[in-house]
């Protein structure tokens, strides 16, 4: 009887060690970012909301990739002294799913990614605002 | 073999997401003013609240709630979002309210578990 030969890739369902997501890393790829775009920035009205899609879809475009759906959500407010609060639940797989999360000072700004563990290959891009 | 049914019970109900918000929301906060002290628990109720609602819902979909809360003082808030997922099966649901005191900024994000 031939014996089949199966690629093991087809079958997994859980990430290797060496493939799971490394939140430090994110965390310091996305602060890299924005410490790029935002340093010395002042809070102009008119700029903010393409800025803060600019900076959502840099995040994405860096991180995306094989085996991950990703969500990136960017957040900036005017420094004015006001009180705030960011708060996030998920309901996922904790095996497999984590997230990632840094924060700008001059601006005021949070930039936080999550990552779920895609099974199927497919993915396609999408954007949006909400002021 | 049953195949995997994907129809009425999978899609997302967008109607039915929003008044399991809106129940949250007001069931956490109500219409009460802006208190410094009180913000860390409004928007750990108002998450945790909406997750178990949708948690119930039964639908094979992982879920991601965000909640911010913001005192009105003139300042500017913008958020934006960008997502790498399946556009058929994957989706969000924004929604903003502003009172007298302050400002809640929801956003959902649901991607099909397969």
């Amino acid at each position: 009887m031939a014996s089949t030969e199966t690629n093991a890739s087809c079958y997994l369902i859980r990430p290797n060690y060496q493939h799971k997501f490394k939140s430090s890393l994110v965390k310091e790829c996305i602060r890299e970012i924005l410490r790029e775009h935002l340093t010395g920035l002042q809070y102009e009205p008119e700029q903010i909301p393409a800025l803060s899609r600019t900076l959502a879809d840099c995040i994405k475009d860096r991180l995306k990739g094989d085996r991950y759906k990703l969500v990136v959500q960017v957040v900036i407010g005017e420094q004015r002294g006001e009180g705030l609060k960011m708060a996030a639940r998920c309901f996922w797989d904790s095996d497999t799913d984590s997230y990632a999360r840094t924060f700008h000072e001059c601006v005021l700004c949070g930039g936080s990614v999550w990552l779920l563990l895609l099974l199927k290959k497919s993915g396609s891009h999408r954007s949006c605002t909400a002021g | 073999m049953e195949e995997y049914q994907t129809g009425d019970e999978v899609a997302f109900v967008v109607d039915e997401v929003n008044s399991i918000i809106k129940e949250s929301v007001e069931g956490a906060i109500g219409g009460s003013t802006y208190q410094h002290s009180r913000v860390n628990q409004w928007t750990n109720s108002i998450v945790e609240q909406c997750l178990g609602q949708l948690s119930k819902l039964d639908k094979p979909f992982k879920y991601i709630v965000t909640c911010i809360i913001m005192q009105k003082n003139g300042a500017g808030l913008q958020t934006a979002s960008s997502c790498f997922w399946d556009n058929a099966t994957d989706g969000n649901l924004t929604n903003s309210v502003a009172d007298v005191m302050k400002t809640y900024n929801f956003a959902l994000f649901s991607c099909l578990k397969m």
